[in-house]
């Protein structure tokens, strides 16, 4: 073991040192880590799959280690926080974490700051441009603090750099579209009324979506609130989920759950997305992380089948961000080997890399780059029109969100997509609880 | 003298493993009551928790959706373990006496117990898929409608219980088939002697002769099932609303979903509590212990 690292660390020093002047730079960056082993936790995901690929190529550029933690995506805060709170140094030194936890890792003060990093000279590497990364993933997966906690504005700081963050797209069954004469639903109207016809005509579900209790059924009825102009809480954080652009998204997940495949109320992500690849409906509207599984003929039917189209527009035009972002524990014992690794694998380099095998694009400079669109001729134009619309404002990030989304809408929600109460008595049914939740977290007085 | 010494002996050899099990007991339902007085977030050193005295009990004891879990726990149990007993019971009669290949039916009936439960909820997730499921498969190739079981509050009830009897009937065989195996052969045939049939064999002779190894089995499989977890988890997760959400469930989700570890703690003292008074009734219709010593 200890042979096979010493070639392959000489190997890389080789390497390095055959680079052109412009390059000695950056192994100088990593000389003093050469040989450090890191330890990163991710989930299985289609992006990860794709950029876990690259993570040889890291080491021997850089001679840095990785040991992998993979996990489904929901169950990685149990272990992150398990090992994030250990006083003496936990097993991670790089988390990937879904955007629902960042303001809570950063109030339990579980995770670094980044600009500290950034601002080393040691460490950064002055071609890696922030402004490149998408605004709305940047503000919606990497700050925290400001006025509203986790959004832009003055005391915000960085505590991560998204890294499979993505956007809502509507993908649509276009053979079934021109067979009906029907253009790509632009409005809610337009896709609602689609559904029901393309359920008549084809015997095939409307649009497939999350269902089950909790996180997914919350994560359903999101992504039809904003474009009906609703909101979670308002600005004063008073619950604002029962109005009337509340109760409606409401009403519309229950009508599609009720034109949908069936078994709606008991689907993850993965039962939704594979009724879509199956055949068994007509729309999907969720993340982009369909892209690459669609035109996978192993894992999808309907491969060669497939268009997209942005987010439908109901009372505004809004799509979601959401997904993954990196950042470093604070007990990690190789902090700056974290750094070099999160700064490499989100470089613009790596970004493009990792699009054009299929991950998700994380800077603006590989959406709108020609190979991509060469490569991903359906999905590209889509995914550009999709990111001007997407809302970092799409749920409440605060720490308490988990627990609102889950134990509190997720409990509601069911019994208004099973038919079991109207939207409004349901949704009304959890204002309390949902209100008493930020007023014990001081945010409403 | 020396007998005094004599009898302080056995008292003195067990006392290691005595103190280590009663440590071993102890010490988690110590920490857990401690814990149900504060208010900590996982991740944050103890030094930041809050005492806030009964609050939890409070919020815990007025939360309708906590009682609701209790009695969707409580019929679980007691459907689940109705059915398992009942089957379990005349399968260990059924296979008691030799019959040919006996063996690969006893390997067959015990083999669903030594599938993990994380397993066995992803087959019966499976299996009770409304869009690809065999079971609906099955019901259109009869003719009959598919049903949307683990999207319907009754149906998926329906599919916890069944998965559960599926897994764990197998438990109750082995143990009653033990035990049958254990009935002296000579009271079977005196009682068959003076007249009785079949029927009175089993119920007047057999089952109250291994009544002490069916409480046993009972407790067990009563305690097993309020502590079940694993296969809710993956068919349903406590869902379609709270329809399948077990107590043993819903503390997961106020540990670690809502990270409310002082109200997790609550739940599971409730959950002992629970446990522990039926496992006293269950003791009191004939503890085998006490059968025993009489």
């Amino acid at each position: 073991m200890e042979r096979r690292d010493f070639v392959k660390i000489a190997g890389a020093t080789v390497f390095g040192a055959g680079l052109p002047f412009a390059g000695i730079t950056a192994q100088d960056r990593y000389a003093k880590y050469r040989g450090q082993t890191i330890v990163i936790n991710y989930p299985a995901h289609p992006h990860y799959d794709q950029a876990e690929k690259l993570f040889a190529e890291f080491t021997a550029e850089t001679g840095i280690r990785i040991e992998r933690d993979k996990l489904q995506y929901l169950r990685m805060k149990d272990r992150q926080v398990l090992e994030m709170g250990k006083p003496g140094g936990g097993d991670y030194d790089v988390i990937s974490y879904v955007v629902m936890w960042k303001t809570e890792y950063v109030a339990k003060k579980l995770i670094e700051p980044m600009e500290p990093f950034f601002a080393n000279a040691a460490l950064a590497d002055p071609a890696w441009d922030q402004r490149d990364i998408i605004t709305g993933y940047w503000e919606n997966i990497t700050l925290v603090g400001g006025p509203m906690g986790y959004l832009p504005g003055p005391g915000a700081k960085p505590y991560g750099v998204p890294f499979g963050a993505e956007t809502s797209v509507l993908g649509y069954r276009a053979d079934l579209l021109q067979k009906h004469n029907l253009k790509p639903p632009a409005t809610y109207d337009e896709l609602l009324s689609a559904c029901r016809l393309l359920k008549d005509k084809e015997g095939i579900g409307g649009l497939t979506s999350r269902g089950q209790t909790g996180h997914q059924v919350t994560a359903a009825w999101l992504m039809h609130l904003a474009p009906y102009g609703g909101l979670v809480y308002d600005s004063k954080w008073r619950a604002a989920f029962a109005r009337p652009e509340g109760v409606r998204a409401a009403e519309v997940l229950r009508e599609i759950v009720e034109m949908g495949p069936a078994g709606i109320p008991a689907y993850g992500f993965g039962e939704m997305q594979n009724a879509f690849l199956q055949g068994q409906s007509a729309f999907y509207l969720d993340t982009l992380a369909i892209f690459g599984p669609a035109q996978d003929p192993a894992k999808s039917k309907i491969a060669g089948k497939i268009g997209y189209a942005p987010h439908p527009m109901a009372a505004r035009k809004a799509g979601m961000t959401g997904g993954f972002g990196l950042a470093i524990p604070r007990n990690s014992k190789n902090k700056e080997a974290a750094f070099l690794f999160i700064q490499w694998i989100t470089s613009k380099q790596s970004d493009k890399k990792i699009a054009l095998s299929g991950g998700n694009a994380n800077r603006w400079s590989t959406v709108n780059d020609a190979d991509l669109a060469r490569k991903y001729p359906i999905e590209t134009p889509v995914l550009r029109e999709a990111l001007k619309i997407a809302d970092p404002n799409w749920r409440p990030l605060i720490p308490e969100w988990d627990h609102v989304s889950q134990q509190i809408i997720g409990q509601a929600l069911p019994s208004i997509i099973t038919g079991k109460s109207s939207a409004k008595s349901a949704l009304e049914g959890v204002i309390g609880p949902a209100e008493d939740v930020v007023r014990k977290a001081g945010l409403l007085t | 003298m020396s007998s005094r010494v004599a009898s302080h002996v056995p008292y003195v050899y067990i006392a290691p493993a005595a103190l280590i099990t009663l440590a071993g007991l102890l010490y988690p339902i110590v920490e857990a009551t401690k814990l149900s007085f504060f208010d900590w977030g996982m991740g944050t050193p103890w030094e930041s928790a809050r005492f806030v005295g009964f609050e939890a009990f409070a919020s815990v004891l007025s939360n309708p959706h906590v009682w609701t879990s209790v009695g969707i726990t409580m019929a679980f149990v007691l459907i689940s373990i109705c059915v398992e007993m009942t089957l379990g019971i005349g399968l260990a009669l059924l296979l008691e006496k030799p019959v040919r290949g006996m063996r690969i039916f006893r390997t067959i009936f015990v083999l669903p117990m030594m599938v993990a439960p994380i397993c066995v909820g992803l087959v019966w997730r499976y299996i009770f898929d409304a869009q690809f499921g065999p079971l609906n498969h099955f019901l259109t190739s009869i003719g009959l409608a598919p049903q949307l079981w683990l999207a319907d509050p009754l149906l998926a009830f329906l599919a916890i219980v069944v998965t559960d009897v599926w897994q764990w009937t197998a438990f109750v065989f082995i143990m009653v088939l033990a035990a049958l195996q254990g009935v002296d052969a000579s009271v079977t045939e005196a009682s068959r002697i003076d007249g009785a049939n079949t029927w009175q064999q089993i119920w007047l002779v057999k089952l109250p002769i291994i009544k002490p190894i069916l409480i046993v089995t009972l407790l067990m499989r009563m305690i097993d099932g309020f502590r079940g977890l694993e296969v809710v988890y993956v068919m349903t997760f406590g869902g379609p609303g709270l329809s399948t959400e077990l107590l043993s469930l819903h503390i997961y989700k106020a540990a670690f979903v809502s990270q409310q570890l002082g109200q997790a703690s609550v739940l599971s003292i409730l959950l002992l509590a629970i446990m522990t008074v039926l496992s006293l009734a269950i003791l009191r219709t004939g503890n085998p212990l006490a059968a025993r010593r009489k």
